[in-house]
C-alpha cells in the first residue's frame, strides 16, 4: 500500500453515466492485483472526512484504471479530472479473487460492479483461460461491450434493449440450461446487493462455489476505523472474539466466499 | 527545535499525536507514513476480552464530520500484548495504550497485564466514555466520583503516564476533569467523540445501527476548544487537546485555550499524514507569533 499521486490520462464517458479514467501510478500498477482498490481524494481539497474507494478496472503499463457512475459530489468531482491532473490516491487496498487451478470461471458485473471483474478478465484472457462474463445493466445505453453469446459473452438489460431481457440470473440460467461438460464452474460477481444476494441463492441451489466482491462505507481503507463491517456466517460460537463475527471488508475483503457471509 | 515539547520527564518530538481508533496500532500505515516523526501515538482502545463491535452500519459522512458506533472492536490485551506490544516497542516515538473497560476490575485487569509485559510504552490513556456495567450501564465519563475512583485504583497500578480521556458528553466537564486530577492521573485528554445522530429519509432508519453515535472531525472543533479551556481553568495537570484538528492554526487554538499537547483523529483518514503536513506547518507559524517554543503559547488566550 502506498499513497501516490497519479496523473490522469483520460477521462471520460464510456456509456450513459458510465466513466472510464485512467491513471499513471506506476507503485500502485506495479502491485496490483484483480479484486483490489484504490481509495481517492476526489479533490485537493476536498471538504469531506471519507476518501472514495475505486476498484481498480485494469492495469497495464503503469496504467490502471476505474470505471464509475457519478451518484454524489466525489464521484461528481472525479468526473471532472482532466488530462494531466494530478490526483492522491492511496493502494492497493484489499484482498483479491481466489486461485483457480481447473475451475470454470462464469464472472457477472451488475452496473459498476463490472470494474473489479473487467480487471479479472484481462487476467483470464491473457493467460487463455476459457471463461464466460455477463454484465447486467438496466438499459441498452448502460451498456460499453457487446452481446456475444458465442464467445461467451453475455449482457442483460431489465428492458430488453440489449442482450437478454431481465437480470443476470437469466444469463446464469442460460448458461446452466445449456447442455455442457463443465462441472466445475465458479461464479466471481460485483455488483448491487440485491443482485449479488440473488446470485449467492442461485450458486447455494446449483452447488457452485461463489465469490463476490462487496462495498461497504469505508473511512481508512485499511483496517484502522472498523467501520466497514461485514457479517460472517458462521459466528455461533463469537462469545468473546475479534473478526469471527464481523469480518472488515477493507482488509478481509472486498472479495468474500459468498458461503461465509450472512448477506451481500 | 520550536515544537519540541518536555513534559513530566517525557519528550515528545512535537506536540502532534494521533488519536486513539484513527491510527490502528501504528503497524497499518507503515507504507505511508513514518510514524516517528510524530509527536507520538495513541493506540485502538484494548479491552480485557476481544470485541467484535457493532452491528453494521457503524460509520456514517456528516458535514465537516462522521459519525461512528465501531463498539470498541479490538483483539483483547492478551493478544495485544503478543502480537501488538513487541512491535509498538520497536517505535521511536511516544506510546500510548489506551484502555478501556465496563467495570473498574476490566480496567485495571487490562492495565496489570499490560505492566506485567515488556512495554517501552509511555504510558496509558484511560477511555472513560464507556458504560460501567455495575453501575447499570451508566457512563464513568459523566460522574465525578466514578471517574476519582477508577483513576485512583488504576494509579496504584503503574508508574507510567496515566491519562484521563474525558467525554464532552457531560453537564460539567471541569468536575470530571478536577475528579481525574484528585485520583492521580498525570494528564487529560479531551474530548472523546460528542454523541449525535443522522436519518436516512429514504428508509427512515437511522444512518447508524445503533441509533446514536459518536461525532468527530472539523465539526466538533469548537466544542472541543471550550472543553479544553474549561478544564485548563479548573485543574493544573497538563491537558492534551483532542477534536477537529486539520491544521497547524488549529493546534495553535488549542495550545492557547490551554493544551499542552494535541491529537489529530478523523482527518488522518482523509490523510493518513496529516500528522505530519501540521507538524511542518508549526515551525513558521511559531516564527510567525515569535516564540522560541511552542509551548511558550500554552494558555495565552487573552480575554477582551
Ligand atoms: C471497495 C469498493 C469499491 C468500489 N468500487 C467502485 C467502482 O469501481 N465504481 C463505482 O462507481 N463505485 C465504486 N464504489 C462505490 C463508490 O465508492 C461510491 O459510489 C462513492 O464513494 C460515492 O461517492 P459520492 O461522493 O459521489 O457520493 P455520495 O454523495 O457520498 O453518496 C452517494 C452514494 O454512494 C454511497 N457511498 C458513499 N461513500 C461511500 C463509500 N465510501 N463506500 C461505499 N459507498 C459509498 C452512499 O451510500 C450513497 O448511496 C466502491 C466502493 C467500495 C467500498
Ligand atoms: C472511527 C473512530 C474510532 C474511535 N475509536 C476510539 C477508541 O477506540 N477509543 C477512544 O478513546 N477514542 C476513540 N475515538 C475518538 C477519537 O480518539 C477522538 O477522541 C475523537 O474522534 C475526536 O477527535 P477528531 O475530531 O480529531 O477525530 C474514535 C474516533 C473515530 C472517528
Ligand atoms: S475502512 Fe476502515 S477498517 Fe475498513
Amino acid at each position: 500500500m502506498v499513497n501516490e499521486v497519479a496523473s490522469v490520462i483520460s477521462n471520460y464517458e464510456i456509456a450513459s453515466n458510465y466513466w472510464q479514467a485512467i491513471l499513471k501510478a506506476p507503485e500502485i500498477s506495479r502491485m496490483a492485483k484483480p479484486g483490489q482498490f484504490i481509495n481517492i481524494l476526489p479533490i485537493k481539497n476536498w471538504p469531506k472526512m471519507m476518501r472514495r474507494p475505486m476498484s481498480i478496472a485494469s492495469n497495464e503499463h503503469e496504467n490502471i484504471s476505474i470505471i464509475y457512475k457519478v451518484v454524489g459530489e466525489g464521484t461528481q468531482y472525479i468526473s471532472d479530472w482532466k488530462e494531466g491532473s494530478k490526483v492522491d490516491i492511496i493502494g492497493p487496498l484489499g484482498n483479491t479473487w481466489p486461485e483457480f487451478n481447473d475451475e470454470y470461471p462464469i464472472l457477472i458485473g451488475g452496473g459498476v460492479g463490472i470494474a473489479p471483474i473487467l480487471y479479472l478478465q484481462d487476467k483470464f484472457s491473457s493467460e487463455g483461460i476459457k471463461h464466460h462474463l455477463i454484465m447486467g445493466a438496466k438499459t441498452g445505453s448502460e451498456h460499453f461491450l457487446e452481446h456475444s453469446p458465442d464467445d461467451g459473452l453475455l449482457l442483460t438489460t431489465d428492458d430488453g434493449t440489449i442482450g437478454i431481457k431481465g437480470t443476470v440470473i437469466r444469463a446464469l440460467e442460460a448458461i446452466f440450461h445449456t447442455p455442457s461438460d463443465i462441472r466445475n464452474y465458479r461464479i466471481c460477481a460485483c455488483g448491487p446487493s440485491p443482485m449479488l444476494n440473488a446470485i449467492k441463492q442461485f450458486a447455494s441451489d446449483y452447488s457452485i462455489e461463489c465469490f463476490v466482491a462487496l462495498e461497504t462505507m469505508m473511512a481508512c481503507g485499511f483496517g484502522i476505523c472498523q467501520g466497514c463491517s461485514i457479517e460472517r456466517e458462521q459466528n455461533s460460537d463469537a462469545g468473546s472474539s475479534y473478526r469471527k463475527k464481523y469480518s472488515l471488508a477493507c482488509i478481509d475483503g472486498p472479495v468474500f466466499q459468498t458461503n461465509e457471509i450472512k448477506n451481500c | 527545535m520550536l515544537t519540541k515539547i518536555e513534559l513530566l520527564n517525557h519528550t515528545f518530538k512535537s506536540p502532534i499525536l494521533v488519536a486513539s481508533g484513527t491510527f490502528g496500532y501504528g503497524d497499518e500505515v507503515a507504507g505511508l507514513i513514518d510514524v516517528n516523526q510524530l509527536g507520538g501515538i495513541i493506540t485502538k482502545s484494548v479491552t480485557l476480552e476481544p470485541r467484535e463491535g457493532n452491528a453494521p452500519p457503524r460509520i456514517a459522512e456528516t458535514s465537516a464530520g462522521m459519525l461512528n458506533s465501531i463498539g470498541l472492536a479490538n483483539l483483547g490485551v492478551e493478544k495485544y500484548c503478543h502480537t501488538k506490544l513487541p512491535q509498538l516497542n520497536k517505535l521511536e516515538t511516544k506510546v500510548i495504550i489506551n484502555i478501556a473497560g465496563f467495570g473498574i476490575d476490566d480496567y485495571v485487569k487490562t492495565l496489570q497485564i499490560l505492566e506485567n509485559h515488556d512495554g517501552n510504552h509511555a504510558g496509558y490513556e484511560i477511555n472513560i466514555s464507556c458504560p460501567n456495567v455495575k453501575s447499570g450501564g451508566m457512563q464513568f465519563g459523566v460522574d465525578a466520583v466514578m471517574t476519582e475512583s477508577l483513576t485512583s485504583e488504576m494509579r496504584k497500578h503503574t508508574n507510567k503516564l496515566l491519562i484521563l480521556k474525558l467525554s464532552p458528553n457531560v453537564t460539567k466537564i471541569e468536575d470530571i476533569a478536577m475528579a481525574a486530577e484528585a485520583g492521580g492521573a498525570d494528564m487529560i485528554s479531551a474530548i472523546n467523540t460528542v454523541v449525535g445522530m443522522g436519518i436516512n429519509i429514504h428508509n427512515r432508519k437511522p444512518v447508524l445501527n445503533t441509533v446514536f453515535g459518536g461525532l468527530s472531525g472539523p465539526a466538533i472543533k469548537p466544542i472541543a476548544l471550550a472543553n479544553v479551556h474549561k478544564i485548563y481553568k479548573a485543574v493544573s495537570v497538563p491537558i492534551i487537546g483532542i477534536g477537529g484538528i486539520s491544521t497547524a492554526e488549529d493546534v495553535i487554538e488549542f495550545i492557547m485555550a490551554g493544551a499542552d499537547l494535541v491529537q489529530v483523529g478523523t482527518s488522518n483518514f482523509k490523510d493518513p499524514s496529516i500528522g505530519l503536513k501540521i507538524t511542518k506547518g508549526l515551525e513558521p507559524l511559531c516564527k510567525t507569533l515569535e516564540v522560541t517554543n511552542i509551548h511558550d503559547l500554552k494558555g495565552t488566550l487573552e480575554y477582551y
